[in-house]
């Protein structure tokens, strides 16, 4: 029973993670209809970036994540503005393609800028174990839970009470009569990058209070993509908790079964899910025209 | 002078070219490609078999994404599956080289159907990721199975001896290669034009329209599959002969979005596109090396601690500019240039 809660409880910190970054997969897909293969890297650069902050300028907590939440969302805008929006209207496989080629970029420019060895982000807090009924955890990962629940009650309110949130549903669910409505299809596409980023950005920072950083760090996006999958595509608060099943079945799966079936598990389990729900858990039904 | 394009017999309709200038170059750049391997030193040599190798699997990843509209991140799976289809039955078992082509070949397009029933259901990325999903499952298999497959240490595979003849030597085995991508892209070229072919871009249009013209999705998405995963597997095969070696490590995940680029760069749904794709992808690195080379001495001093990460972005950035300029891919500037060529001075 012991090892069952600790599974669990790591489960969903790191499903917590996961979960964050899904919803910076989600929050683009919804504005703007693709994919952003570079999620994790933007999360790992965001990341490098407050390591900078906190060995540099200062180690406090507050400056570094107000510091790296700043350059998350500088980085999703120009990356918007510079590189996606001169996409716009090409053939969506392209501008799919078109993130890649960011990835690649931004991954080599983190070995290029800072190194290629591991560091250790500290600020001071996130190391010391916390005590809740008998689990111990980390308090990163305890924050990054909190995180999580945190931006997905914002997002709840975001979508539907400000003005913001209900023009960037409407650019999601027909982007021409939101345009005929008077919404500014380029803001929408520019706020939903600079969020993604700055979800992306949180993510990243409390992983690297957890696990270290290195320039291997981009892989958090490849195994959060499929957490956005499952709790479909354009469910953003969905895709968040569908990063804490991943995290969770992994987890246990990896206790219970051994290491071998970590990966599998959680793969397994969108197999079986997307046989029974094709667009995810909170997906919407697509509704095809011919 | 041709007025126009007259079809006169049914020989007309079935042949794929019916311009003998078009055979013509064919027949030439076959004949520099087979030259080419005694040719070159081997260097030059390991890039052209790359290449070969490369396009074989380029074609058959186009069948099901470019044909068909069905996306899968997931054929370094069916990649392994030939790889060590063929290294189980040639390294292990001792059957003949011919046998172990034969292993690779059916061996992805059997486990294609496992991974082919999730399409009937699933559309566009949640089909994608389910693709995904397999290939990590089948290279933890792999892993798993350690008695069959050698497990993390892999198996080693030799250069084979087919049909009385010896390919051991680097030449030889370029242009066994060569010869698997040539019959490749005919096969490919071929059922783009048969009913299979119209079926299956057919589903890529419309998958809707085309069940009510009469075209049978499953049977269709699933023969798809199919063919893609025996024509990977090939090159899986090819891969891990030129390796000399396999192993999961050797095919990773990454491999898979590699392919999906030199699809895109190149021009989604055309032969054409996949093999102009991954001659510029192969090619890019060296091209950039060169070019690095050229404004040598005082760049390469500035950098040179770092010469490998503005390689590599750079690469990164000759692939966001071709799409950026050229979102058709390299297919619509090689029309265009057909175009220019056929009709100056004038523009139409």
């Amino acid at each position: 029973m012991k090892l069952f809660a600790d599974l669990l409880a790591s489960g969903i910190a790191i499903g917590a993670i996961y979960g964050l970054i899904a919803m910076g997969f989600a929050v683009i897909y919804k504005a703007t209809g693709l994919v952003n293969f570079a999620e994790g890297e933007m999360s790992m650069i965001t990341a490098y970036i407050a390591w900078t902050i906190a060995t540099t300028l200062s180690g406090n907590v507050f400056v570094v994540v107000a510091g790296s939440i700043v350059a998350a969302v500088l980085l999703g805008l120009a990356v918007e503005r510079f590189i996606m929006r001169p996409m716009l209207g090409e053939p969506i496989f392209s501008t799919v393609l078109v993130t890649i080629g960011v990835a690649v970029v931004l991954r080599s420019l983190i070995t290029l800028v800072w190194d290629a060895y591991p560091h250790a982000l500290d600020v001071g807090v996130g190391k010391g174990v916390a005590h809740l009924a008998g689990v111990g955890l980390r308090s990163a990962q305890v924050a990054a839970i909190l995180a999580l629940l945190a931006i997905m009650t914002g997002f709840y309110l975001f979508f539907r009470y400000s003005k913001v949130g209900v023009a960037m549903r409407a650019v999601a669910a027909d982007d021409r009569t939101a345009l005929l409505m008077g919404v500014s299809a380029h803001r929408i596409h520019a706020i939903a990058w600079a969020c993604s980023s700055a979800i992306a950005g949180i993510a990243g920072v409390l992983f690297a209070l957890v696990y270290d950083l290195s320039p291997a760090m981009f892989q958090i996006g490849l195994k959060s993509f499929p957490a956005t999958i499952l709790g479909g595509l354009d469910a953003v608060n969905g895709s968040g908790f569908g990063g804490v099943l991943i995290g969770v079945v992994e987890n246990l799966a990896g206790g219970y079964l051994g290491s071998g079936m970590k990966d599998v598990a959680g793969f397994l389990m969108i197999i079986i899910v997307l046989m029974v729900q094709p667009f995810g858990l909170f997906g919407e039904r697509e509704i095809v025209r011919v | 002078m041709r007025s126009g394009d007259f079809k006169e017999t049914y020989a007309d309709l079935v042949i794929l070219s019916d311009s003998k200038l078009v055979w013509g170059w064919a027949a030439a750049l076959l004949v520099v490609l087979v030259a080419a391997p005694f040719y070159v030193n081997a260097y030059v040599l390991s890039l052209l078999t790359l290449v070969f190798i490369t396009a074989t699997g380029a074609l058959g990843l186009n069948l099901l994404t470019g044909m068909t509209g069905l996306i899968s991140l997931g054929h370094a799976g069916f990649l392994l599956l030939g790889a060590y289809g063929y290294a189980i039955a040639v390294a292990k078992y001792h059957f003949p080289p011919l046998v172990g082509f034969l292993a690779a070949g059916l061996a992805p397009a059997a486990f294609a159907i496992v991974v082919g029933l999730p399409s009937l259901r699933l559309r566009g990325l949640y089909l994608a990721i389910t693709t995904l999903a397999f290939s990590y499952i089948i290279a933890n298999l792999i892993l798993e199975a350690r008695s069959f497959t050698g497990g993390a240490r892999g198996l080693t595979v030799l250069r084979p001896e087919m049909f009385g003849l010896d390919f051991s030597s680097d030449p030889a085995f370029a242009l066994l290669c060569l010869f698997v991508a040539v019959l490749t892209l005919f096969a490919c070229l071929n059922i783009s034009r048969s009913r299979i072919g119209r079926a299956f871009m057919a589903i890529r249009d419309n998958d809707i329209a085309a069940r009510t013209m009469g075209v049978n999705l499953q049977a269709f998405k699933l023969y798809a599959f199919m063919t893609s995963a025996l024509i990977t597997g090939l090159a899986g095969a090819l891969m891990g002969i030129y390796l000399s070696f396999v192993s999961v490590e050797g095919f990773p995940f990454l491999l898979s979005i590699e392919a999906l680029a030199i699809l895109i760069v190149g021009g989604l749904g055309s032969s054409l596109g996949a093999v102009l794709g991954t001659v510029f992808i192969v090619l890019l690195p060296e091209a950039i090396r060169i070019l690095f080379g050229l404004f040598g001495g005082s760049l390469e001093k500035i950098l040179s601690t770092g010469v490998h990460e503005v390689k590599s972005i750079a690469y990164g950035v000759v692939i966001i500019l071709a799409l950026r300029f050229e979102p058709r891919g390299l297919v619509g500037v090689w029309r265009d240039a057909k175009r220019l060529w056929t009709h100056w001075p004038l523009r139409y």
